[in-house]
């Protein structure tokens, strides 16, 4: 396991953001990290990244436990924050350069990584330009190439491709792919977008309500829940099949003896978004 | 490591050309401006003269008395005869007209009552101009008539002629400490000095709250690193570049003031002594400036709030006026700008010549100053990262 949290507690203002949160995460994998806005997703990451701290519980990253071995944690870890965490008035070469010293790294070996940084997220055209002309595609690139600077075993993605265009979006996830591929690198990866998540991730987990409500792998996560969706003349309703095949039945059967009228019935596509929103309720959050 | 934070630090500085102009540009337009414009206030006598249009008719007296007010070092005088007053005043531009009866002396003699000497300006005249032609023009006739006087009376009146050479003032401080009354430019360079070190605030703030909001402090937190050399990175390119300021300031002091018309600076005191003084207002300026960064959401915020106490700071520090212009109960105030503690600091060593215990009580001022914006911003750093 790369990562294992037991009980994670933590509240702001007497307002728990996260209660008795435990999840394990398996070394080389690729985790999503699913949750409505508000559930603690950027908590959980921020105390993982150690830029705040826990109330309680116990976690460990390779091994290693995050108030004891801080620092050991640090060095094979890396963040990739939402927010384009470089400085606009450098170039692409000279925010690695900086990263990359901040890294403890220095002469030859420096020119290397940051070659291979560039080379992995194709920067080369960009790299004496100044980052605040650059598109958002690229402003992605170079936020996920500091963050590839210390070669991590384990990176978080914090919604790396917030607002840019589909070509970006795709060079980004198949930059990630790579990487856990040739790498085994373990990646966390939080992001809205469902599709991304289906693409790259092989586990998910879905944040609620301060607590992990379900985590497994993604195939049986997405086969957990089958709908059935039956349209009448004046509603519609929805019944998961999987788990109670009888009550599908009990509906029918009580249609047919009220003598609804029957339109039409779906199998509803067995797609993250609906598994999603049916275990989070499609109510709006904060 | 620490090479690379530095060039970070230095290359956002010299990238930031709207830092660049406040730090340089702003200062070194003041000290020419402020140093030519303020060339009269300090010195005793007018570099542009005021005129005087002097309406009578011409006989001995009158052309002595226009002589007169001539050889004094604040007026330049014409004798003329009937002219419109607004002719004179607005389209000759005369300072002031004054109508004098051809008989004055005679009149001042015989103790003539309804006497008059009249008087004509803008409304917008300076009184302390007008004090100065009522002083000059009372001491021309007195003197005038007394030379008679002790002529007929065969009394020598030598000191009496030399009188007004005979009279002079010195300054008198409440501190007891002979102080010396700085020129223009002895007051400009000092001042305006102090004043762009404090604006050091708006290229630290820029870089300090991009980092919070971008993320990138985030990201350095999550980076096995120390916090030390990211601190002495992120001031030393500062302090650096107040000391370079400086530098900049006293030339343009020495050498450009005196190319443009003023007068040259001329620096009395120990360079070692400037140095103390100048790293003590940096440190305070950078600790200052990250206490406003800490308190600051936006950069726009951070540069209003910053602008508008620093401007508060130099107008009760004797920055904008010197402090020996001001009422004592305005002086009394200027003790609590951390601006005044840079100036006054400075002026000791600029002017009077002072040696490290006339200017130890500023770097004490200014370095408990610095510790308490630290720590303020210390802990508000703290509180939001919690």
């Amino acid at each position: 396991m790369s990562i294992i949290i037991k009980d994670l507690n933590k509240s702001y203002n007497n307002q728990h953001i996260l209660e008795n949160l435990s999840l394990q995460i398996n070394t080389g994998s690729v985790f999503g990290l699913l949750g409505p806005n508000g559930a603690g997703k950027t908590t959980l990451v921020s105390i993982l990244n150690q830029l705040i701290k826990k109330d309680s519980g116990n976690i460990e990253i390779y091994g290693f436990d995050l108030e004891k071995n801080s620092n050991e944690i640090k060095k094979i870890s890396s963040y990739i924050p939402q927010t384009y965490a470089f400085y606009p008035n450098l170039t692409s070469y000279e925010n690695l350069e900086f990263f990359g010293a901040l890294y403890g790294l220095s002469g030859e070996k420096l020119k290397q990584q940051i070659n291979y940084c560039i080379e992995v997220t194709s920067l080369e055209k960009y790299i004496h330009k100044k980052a605040f002309a650059y598109s958002g595609g690229v402003k992605r690139r170079l936020n996920i190439a500091i963050g590839l600077l210390n070669s991590p075993k384990i990176i978080y993605f914090d919604e790396p491709t917030v607002g840019i265009d589909p070509q970006s979006r795709k060079y980004i996830l198949d930059v990630i792919k790579n990487l856990n591929k040739k790498l085994d690198t373990t990646i966390i990866y939080t992001s809205h977008y469902m599709e991304e998540i289906e693409f790259l991730c092989d586990e998910i987990a879905i944040l609620d309500k301060k607590r992990i409500i379900i985590q497994d792998k993604k195939e049986n996560l997405i086969q957990k829940k089958s709908i059935i969706s039956i349209q009448l003349e004046n509603r519609t309703l929805e019944v998961d099949v999987l788990n109670s095949y009888d009550n599908f039945l009990n509906i029918m059967s009580e249609l047919k003896n009220k003598n609804e009228k029957i339109i039409n019935i779906n199998f509803v596509d067995k797609n993250l978004e609906n598994m999603f929103l049916s275990l989070t309720k499609e109510e709006l959050r904060d | 490591m620490f090479n690379y934070i530095l060039k970070k630090e230095f290359l956002l500085i010299i990238r930031d050309i709207h830092a660049l102009l406040v730090l340089f540009i702003m200062p070194a337009v003041f000290i020419l401006i402020m140093s030519l414009a303020l060339k009269n206030t300090y010195s005793d006598s007018f570099e542009t003269k005021l005129k005087v249009a002097v309406i009578t008719e011409e006989n001995i007296d009158t052309t002595t008395f226009v002589k007169d007010l001539n050889k004094s070092s604040y007026f330049s005088a014409d004798l003329l005869f009937e002219e419109s007053l607004k002719t004179l005043i607005y389209d000759k531009n005369y300072d002031f007209v004054i109508k004098i009866d051809k008989d004055f002396k005679n009149k001042i003699n015989t103790n003539e009552e309804d006497f008059q000497i009249q008087s004509y300006s803008k409304a917008d005249t300076n009184k302390e101009y007008f004090s100065i032609l009522k002083n000059s023009i009372v001491e021309i006739i007195s003197k005038n008539i007394m030379k008679e006087y002790f002529i007929k009376s065969k009394i020598d009146g030598k000191v009496l002629s030399q009188l007004s050479q005979k009279i002079n003032n010195s300054y008198i401080y409440k501190d007891d400490k002979t102080k010396t009354k700085p020129n223009s430019v002895q007051q400009s360079v000092p001042a305006w000095l102090v004043f762009s070190m404090f604006f050091i605030l708006i290229p630290i703030s820029n870089t300090f709250i991009n980092e919070k909001n971008f993320g990138t402090i985030s990201r350095i937190r999550s980076i096995n690193v120390s916090l030390f050399p990211i601190l002495l990175g992120k001031i030393l390119p500062y302090f650096i570049i107040n000391q370079i300021q400086v530098i900049i300031m006293i030339l343009i002091g020495i050498y450009i003031v005196p190319l443009c018309g003023g007068d040259s600076l001329v620096i009395n005191g120990n360079y070692l002594l400037i140095f103390c003084m100048s790293s003590a207002i940096s440190i305070c300026a950078i600790c200052f400036a990250l206490l406003i960064a800490n308190i600051s959401k936006t950069t726009e915020e951070a540069t209003s709030i910053g602008g508008v106490i620093n401007i508060i700071f130099a107008a009760l520090g004797g920055i904008m006026v010197p402090k020996f212009v001001m009422p004592e109960f305005m002086q009394n105030i200027t003790s609590y700008s951390p601006m005044s503690w840079g100036l006054e600091g400075l002026l000791e060593i600029f002017i009077r010549g002072g040696d490290f215990s006339n200017i130890k009580i500023y770097l004490l001022y200014l370095l408990i100053f610095a510790t308490i914006s630290l720590l303020l911003a210390y802990i508000l750093l703290k509180k939001g990262r919690n």
